[in-house]
């Protein structure tokens, strides 16, 4: 973690529990998917809280994220309910895009976050447009755009990177690099595995981060948005983590190793993250536990109302296609 | 409480699920995110996780049962229903309710045969009967002087597998025959650019095509490696490895056997399948004398309706020019 740098007490705790709500989350959905209680297929980050937690936390109410269909971690961090996912991914009217989204959609413009663009980099290009109209208003908004490293070698991110990168355009461009775009280790997909260099290419910074440390991912945001903010955006930030369980529900994760996934798992970023609190001396575990079985409790009552929410109907289906002429 | 297991949604084309081994035996103790028993879908094995704590009271299904998604396949024995696991007579019913919107006919959960086809069997089976039914297949039957090849193959450490040199001889002519890349959809013709050439590979007595990627300047110690590669991902049923994958044309090799030469069908919607026998000494007549030379049986199966017999005839003795060639 970054030297000697005391946080509030209330603040480490809350990236705590946001991380922990995350993880809790996608478990209990992942059971209900395998229960049955839930259709379709869902992507979930396990293993990778600290990123969406560290960047989130370093964004103002008024920023905003794209996502991706990974992406119940990011709308969680970025202020989303668990009501409003969990509805969302049983397909009901009072989900966060009114059920027409699902698992690979969430978002809530209300909250700053653009329902999740599951077309992989589809999401880098209208960052740097949302961005545009940031410079263009002279607001001192920012966007995060999350990718994955998969998204690196598509032909949008080269687009969207660029033009962010001439205009200056207050984007931070957040890669999660878990290692595997689906099934395929990165170094079979690229010769510089190092994502962050290709900033240097476009003319503005880029840094590789610590994924799995919050307060690392938190402090490295924090520039990046502030970066942005004075005019010196865009920037690129690469942040190394792992996934835990498969690309998406059906898929076995076969191809990681069993040594690497160990290795991984032994720097789990909640595990790590509660060994620091731990160690600053004025949080308890029982404070930890605390929070784990809130977050456990809320979850519980979130379920049992998504599995009573009313479905969305044909007659919604026409509503909502076109944004309303302002 | 009792609690009836349920196979989840792990299927990702709707067929049914193989139940390989289970994990766990009758007054074992689970807990929930444990893995119960091992199972096979056409595309990939997995392992099936517990949704409850508990007891395993009995098993609902054996191994080698094809089961499908929804159909119960384990009673436990549970505390309570905690926190976390749902209560067992609420979740199932509104599952069902959700499930009935995309399937609407369950099929039965009919006592299943206690002899099962493999999953890539049945597949094998659908695709192999198809072709045999709707391809007008002609066979060409020609061999080739293998001595050139063994030498080259006897000079080179590690030894290339034998299939990496009909792959190079193909790749090295396909270029002359584009008829082998035509395909007949419902729509006419279609040229494909696929230059990938597949290779039928066992994996204890399934069979399944291994798609080798092979340009004519492909060395024979590559495409070794590239099959061996493939071979390996298909072993170990690495990501979608097993799944079907286009190529320009399938090699089918029974030469480490002791067959001299078999007719293959061809693999759909390719219009040709090269067989390969095995290597042996043969009388032939050189200089007006009769010699000993090794050779090879090679038979090709075509397409009548894209190929006619001059053109595959053109195409055969391209491949045996190049083998003799090595």
């Amino acid at each position: 973690m970054p030297a000697q740098k005391t946080y509030e007490k209330s603040f480490v705790l809350s990236l705590y529990e946001r991380m922990v709500l995350i993880r809790e989350f996608e478990e209990r959905v992942k059971f209900l998917f395998l229960e049955g209680a839930m259709p379709g297929t869902i992507h979930q980050c396990q293993g990778q809280e600290a990123t969406a937690t560290g960047v989130c936390a370093s964004l103002e109410a008024d920023d905003w994220i794209t996502s991706t269909f990974r992406g119940h971690g990011h709308a969680l961090a970025k202020g989303l309910t668990v009501q409003e996912l969990l509805d969302e991914l049983f397909g009901a009217r009072t989900g966060c895009c009114k059920g027409k989204g699902g698992s690979m959609h969430v978002g809530n413009m209300k909250k700053g976050m653009v329902p999740g663009i599951a077309i992989v980099a589809g999401g880098i290009p209208l960052a740097a447009g949302m961005a545009l109209a940031f410079k263009m208003r002279g607001s001192r908004q920012v966007v995060a755009c999350f990718f994955g490293d998969g998204a690196v070698a598509e032909g949008a991110f080269h687009e969207g990177v660029n033009m962010a990168a001439i205009w200056k355009l207050p984007v931070v461009f957040v890669c999660e690099n878990n290692l595997y775009g689906a099934s395929t280790h990165v170094s079979k997909v690229m010769t510089d595995t190092c994502i962050s260099h290709r900033a240097s290419h476009y003319g503005f910074n880029g840094q590789t981060v610590d994924g799995n440390d919050v307060l690392a991912v938190y402090e490295a945001a924090r520039q990046a948005a502030a970066d942005c903010r004075a005019g010196n955006g865009p920037v690129l930030l690469e942040l190394l983590t792992y996934r835990r369980t498969g690309h998406s529900r059906r898929d076995t994760c076969a191809y990681q190793p069993k040594e690497e996934r160990e290795n991984w798992f032994s720097r789990d970023p909640l595990d790590r993250f509660a060994s620091v609190l731990l160690e600053r001396g004025d949080v308890s575990q029982a404070e930890l536990d605390q929070i784990k079985s809130g977050v456990e409790q809320q979850i519980n009552e979130a379920v049992e109302l998504a599995k009573k929410a009313p479905l969305a109907g044909p007659e919604e289906l026409l509503q909502d296609v076109f944004a309303p002429l302002s | 409480m009792e609690h009836l297991m349920k196979m989840p949604d792990l299927s990702t084309t709707d067929s049914a699920i193989k139940l390989v081994r289970w994990l766990v035996q009758p007054g074992q103790s689970v807990k929930r995110g444990q893995s119960l028993c091992e199972i096979e879908t056409d595309k990939a094995a997995s392992e099936v996780e517990s949704i409850v704590t508990g007891v395993l009271k009995e098993f609902r299904a054996q191994p080698g049962d094809m089961v499908v998604v929804g159909q119960e396949i384990a009673l436990f024995e549970t505390e309570m229903p905690s926190t976390t696991a749902p209560p067992a007579a609420s979740a199932p019913a509104k599952a069902s309710g959700l499930f009935a919107r995309n399937r609407a006919t369950a099929p039965p959960a009919s006592q299943p045969p206690s002899l099962a086809l493999s999953q890539s069997q049945q597949t094998i089976g659908r695709r192999l009967q198809a072709s045999k039914q709707n391809i007008p297949h002609f066979y060409l039957q020609a061999s080739a002087n293998a001595e050139p090849m063994i030498r080259r193959r006897n000079a080179a450490a590690p030894k290339p597998v034998w299939e990496a040199f009909f792959v190079s001889a193909i790749s090295k002519v396909l270029k002359d025959f584009e008829r082998i890349r035509w395909r007949l959809g419902a729509e006419g013709i279609i040229a494909v650019a696929n230059s990938d050439i597949g290779v039928a590979v066992d994996v204890k007595g399934d069979l399944f095509v291994a798609s080798v990627a092979a340009l004519p300047g492909s060395t024979v110690d590559e495409i070794s490696n590239n099959i061996r590669e493939r071979a390996r991902e298909i072993q170990e049923g690495v990501g979608e490895a097993r799944g079907i994958r286009p190529a320009a044309i399938t090699i089918t090799n029974l030469g480490a056997t002791s067959i001299e030469t078999f007719s293959a069908i061809i693999n759909p919607p390719e219009v040709a399948i090269l067989a390969i026998g095995k290597i042996g000494p043969v009388p032939v007549a050189q200089d007006g004398r009769v010699a000993i030379q090794q050779r090879v049986a090679l038979t090709l199966s075509a397409d009548h309706r894209v190929i006619n017999g001059k053109y595959a005839a053109d195409f055969l003795g391209a491949i045996i020019r190049e083998i003799e060639a090595f």
